[in-house]
C-alpha cells in the first residue's frame, strides 16, 4: 500500500513576519497544527474527484514577492483594494471614508484589534471539510479587515481584486474578515485574476461574520489562468434575521475549489448561493458548498450551473445540514449541469442530512446536453450554429448572471462568458 | 421556385416519403393535404432541413439550387421558412433577442447593416401587433408558456419579420378559436405576393376558406395520390378522405 501522501514540510514557513504580534502568534499555532497534514487523495471523501488536479510541488511553497507592479488600474463602480500576492497594496488601493465603517490591512492593525482577530480568524469555517484554509491560516502575511458598525451601510461596492502573479513559482494566501454588524449592509465584489506563468498555488480565506439584521451580498468571480491552481473557502455565520446573498461565477482552470460554508445561527436568517461554473479544455473546478440549519425558522435557497466543455470536469457538491433545533426550516437546493461535448465530466452530489421534523427541504440535480430540437429550430430561422449554440448555453445561466445584483460584475463575467464562447464554439 | 422530385425520406429506417413529386412556382398558395400520419409533417421538416430525417433519394431544388446539399440555416437564409406544427419552447432565450438574432443573420447574409436593438424593437412591436401578440410576448422566453394559438402566432410573426421566399405552413391552423385563426390568415394573406409561394399542410380545410390555395394536392401513405384546384378542398370537406379509398387513421400510410 502507498503511503497517504502528506504536505510537504517546505509549506510550513510563512515568509515575513511583518503582521501585529497577536497575528503572527496565531499563523505561528496553525503552523503546528499543519505538520504531516495528509494530503487528499481520491480517497478522501470531500475530494474524490479533485485529488488528481492538485499538484503541488516544493517549489511552490515559496511566498510570491508582493513587490512587482499591479496590473490593475483599472476602474471599478465602487471602492477599490487591490491585493498583490496575498498583500494588500496601498498605492492601487482607495478606501471609502465613511462613518462607522473602517477598512484596514491586516498590517495596519493595533494591538488590541489585531488581538481580538485572532480571536475569530477563522472561526467561521468547519476546516474539517476545507482543510486548506489551514494552509492559509498558517501562511497569510496580510488580510483584509472590514469592519461595519451597527446600521452602517456602504454606499458602493468594495472590490477586492485580488492578483496573483506568478513570474516564478510559489504562493499567496490572500485573507479578508468581514464582521457586518447588526443592521448594517454591504456588497462585496472578489476578483480573482493572475498574471505569469509559473505554476502557483492561490490559497483564499473570506470570512463574513453577519449580526443580527445585517444584510450583506458577496460576489466572487474566479478568472485567474492555467498556470494556478486555486483553493478557496469561504465562510459565513449569520445571527438572527440577517441576510446573506452569493454569486459566484468560476471559469475552469487546472485546479479550482471552492468551499462555500454558511451557518445560518439566529432565526429567521436567509441564504441565498448562486453559482456560475463554466469549464473547457482540460480544466477543473470544484465547488463544495454546505449550509448549516442550526436555528429555526431560517431559509435556503442553491442555485448552482455547471457547463462543461471538451474534456473538462466540473465537480458540485452541495450539502445541507439541518440540525435538530432548526424547525420550520427551508432549504431548497438545485444544479443543473450541461455537457458540451460527450468527453466532458460532471460530477454533482447532494448531501442532505437533516434532524428536525417540521422543515421544507427539496433539492434536484440534472445532468443534460444542449436540446437539439431547440437548435435545429433556431437555425431553421437563419441563426447559425455558432449563435445558436451560445443562445441555448447562454439561456442556461442567463437567470443567474441576470441576477448579479452589480453592472459592472455583469459585464466582466459576460465577456469572460464570450471568449469561453468563443473558444468552445469555434468551428460549427 | 421549387421543384420537388421523387422525394424518398426515412426516420429511422422507416420509409415515410415514397416518392412525392411536387411542382410550385412563386405567387403560388398550394395546399396539402393529408390523413394524420400521412407524411406531411415528415415533407416539411426534410425540406427545412431536420436531420433526424434521412432523404434516401430523389431531389429538390429551390430556383434551380439543390437545397438538399443546404445546411438548415442556410436554406433558411436562401428564404425557406417552416412554420412548426409544434414550435419549440426555449426558456432563458428571450423572443426578442432570439426574433433579432435571426432578422441580423438574414440580414448580415444579404450584406445588409444590422439592426440595433431599437430599431428592431420597433419592428417587432408593429409586427407582434399585426399577430396580435401583446408586445409583452416578446419579452418572455421563446413560446414559453405561451398557448397553442400563442405558439402559432408566434410562427406567423416569424414569417412576417424573416420575409421568406417559400413559407411553409405546417397545421398552422389547428388548434385556433375562430378568432386566431382569423389573425393568423390575414397574417398568411399578407404574405402572399407574386415573388413568394406558399405551402399550407393542414388536416382540415377550414383554413381553406380564408387563404385561398391556387393547388390542392392530397397526402397519403408518403405519396401524393391527387391534386387538383380550390375545389378540391371542398370535395375533401364534403366526403372526408374515404372518398379516395384511404382512412383517416394513423395507419393511413401503412
Ligand atoms: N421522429 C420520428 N420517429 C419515428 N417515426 C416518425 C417520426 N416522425 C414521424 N414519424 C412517423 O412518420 C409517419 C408520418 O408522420 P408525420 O409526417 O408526422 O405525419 P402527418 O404530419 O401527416 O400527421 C407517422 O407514421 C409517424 O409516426
Ligand atoms: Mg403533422
Amino acid at each position: 500500500m502507498k503511503p497517504v501522501p502528506k504536505l510537504s514540510s517546505a509549506f510550513l514557513h510563512a515568509a515575513c513576519d511583518c503582521m501585529p504580534e497577536p497575528l503572527l502568534a496565531l499563523r505561528k499555532q496553525r503552523a503546528s497544527a499543519l505538520v504531516d497534514m495528509p494530503l487528499p487523495t481520491r480517497k478522501t471523501e470531500n475530494w474524490k474527484y479533485s485529488a488528481k488536479y492538485l499538484k503541488l510541488s516544493d517549489d511552490m511553497a515559496i511566498s510570491l514577492p508582493a513587490d512587482g507592479k499591479t496590473g490593475t488600474s483599472l476602474a471599478v463602480p465602487g471602492y477599490k483594494v487591490v491585493f498583490l500576492n496575498g498583500v494588500m497594496i496601498p498605492e492601487a488601493s482607495e478606501f471609502p471614508d465613511l462613518d462607522g465603517i473602517t477598512i484596514e490591512s491586516f498590517r495596519d492593525l493595533n494591538n488590541d484589534d489585531a488581538t481580538a482577530l485572532s480571536k475569530k480568524l477563522g472561526g467561521t469555517l468547519d476546516h474539517d471539510q476545507a482543510q486548506f484554509a489551514r494552509l492559509n491560516g498558517a501562511r497569510f502575511e496580510d488580510g483584509l479587515l472590514i469592519r461595519l458598525k451597527p446600521g452602517a451601510v456602504l454606499d458602493q461596492p468594495l472590490f477586492i481584486i485580488h492578483e496573483t502573479h506568478g513570474d516564478a513559482s510559489g504562493s499567496a494566501y490572500p485573507r479578508v474578515y468581514v464582521e457586518a454588524g447588526a443592521n448594517s449592509q454591504m456588497t462585496l465584489v472578489e476578483e480573482y485574476t493572475s498574471g505569469g506563468e509559473a505554476p502557483v498555488l492561490v490559497g483564499t480565506v473570506t470570512e463574513f461574520d453577519v449580526a443580527d439584521g445585517a444584510n450583506i451580498t458577496s460576489i466572487r468571480l474566479n478568472m485567474e489562468g492555467e498556470n494556478v491552481q486555486h483553493i478557496g473557502a469561504t465562510g459565513v455565520l449569520q445571527a438572527r434575521s440577517s441576510r446573506f446573498e452569493s454569486h459566484c461565477v468560476g471559469f475552469g482552470g487546472p485546479l479550482r475549489r471552492h468551499d462555500l460554508q454558511v451557518r445560518l445561527e439566529g432565526e429567521g436568517a436567509e441564504t441565498k448561493l448562486n453559482g456560475v461554473v463554466v469549464t473547457q479544455g482540460k480544466q477543473h473546478y470544484d465547488n463544495h458548498t454546505a449550509i448549516d440549519h442550526v436555528a429555526a425558522h431560517c431559509n435556503s435557497e442553491e442555485t448552482y450551473r455547471n457547463i462543461a466543455a471538451d474534456k473538462s470536469h466540473a465537480v458540485f457538491n452541495g450539502r445541507i445540514h439541518i440540525h435538530q433545533d432548526a424547525q420550520k426550516s427551508n432549504a431548497d437546493m438545485n444544479n443543473k449541469n450541461l455537457l458540451l461535448n460527450s468527453g466532458a465530466e460532471i460530477d454533482t452530489k447532494p448531501e442532505l442530512e437533516i434532524y428536525a421534523d417540521d422543515v421544507k427541504c427539496a433539492h434536484g440535480a440534472t445532468i443534460g446536453q444542449l436540446d437539439e430540437t431547440s437548435l435545429f429550430y433556431l437555425v431553421s430561422r437563419g441563426i447559425g450554429r455558432r449563435d445558436a449554440n451560445v443562445l441555448l448555453t447562454m439561456a442556461f445561466i442567463n437567470e443567474l448572471v441576470a441576477q448579479i445584483p452589480v453592472e459592472a460584475v455583469r459585464e466582466t463575467a459576460q465577456t469572460r462568458l464570450n471568449e469561453f464562447f468563443d473558444k468552445t464554439f469555434e468551428e460549427a | 421556385m421549387l421543384s420537388i422530385k421523387n422525394l424518398h425520406a426515412s426516420v429511422e429506417d422507416k420509409e415515410i416519403l415514397k416518392g412525392i413529386n411536387l411542382e410550385i412556382k412563386a405567387g403560388e398558395v398550394h395546399a396539402i393535404m393529408g390523413p394524420n400520419g400521412s407524411g406531411k409533417s415528415t415533407l416539411s421538416q426534410v425540406l427545412a432541413g431536420n436531420e433526424a430525417f434521412e432523404v434516401t433519394s430523389g431531389e429538390v431544388t429551390l430556383n434551380g439550387e439543390n437545397l438538399l446539399d443546404l445546411e438548415t440555416e442556410e436554406r433558411a437564409r436562401e428564404g425557406i421558412f417552416l412554420a412548426f406544427q409544434y414550435p419549440v419552447e426555449i426558456p432563458g432565450v428571450s423572443n426578442l433577442q432570439f426574433l433579432r438574432t435571426a432578422v441580423n443573420a438574414m440580414r448580415q447574409h444579404r450584406g445588409e447593416e444590422e439592426m440595433n436593438a431599437a430599431e428592431f424593437m420597433k419592428l417587432a412591436r408593429e409586427v407582434s401587433k399585426q399577430v396580435d401578440l401583446d408586445p409583452s410576448f416578446l419579452k418572455r422566453g421563446v413560446n414559453e408558456g405561451f398557448s397553442g394559438g400563442e405558439k402559432k402566432r408566434n410562427e406567423i410573426l416569424q414569417a412576417l419579420l424573416l420575409q421568406p421566399k417559400l413559407a411553409i405552413l405546417d397545421e398552422t391552423d389547428s388548434g385556433l378559436d375562430i378568432d386566431a385563426l382569423k389573425v393568423v390568415s390575414d397574417g398568411v394573406n399578407a404574405l402572399r405576393s407574386e415573388d413568394r409561394a406558399i405551402l399550407m399542410v393542414t388536416h382540415y380545410q377550414r383554413l381553406l376558406n380564408h387563404i385561398v390555395p391556387d393547388y390542392v394536392h392530397v397526402l397519403a401513405g408518403g405519396r401524393i395520390i391527387k391534386s387538383g384546384g380550390r375545389e378540391l378542398a371542398l370535395e375533401l370537406e364534403e366526403k372526408g378522405y374515404g372518398w379516395l379509398g384511404i382512412k383517416d387513421e394513423e395507419d393511413a400510410g401503412n
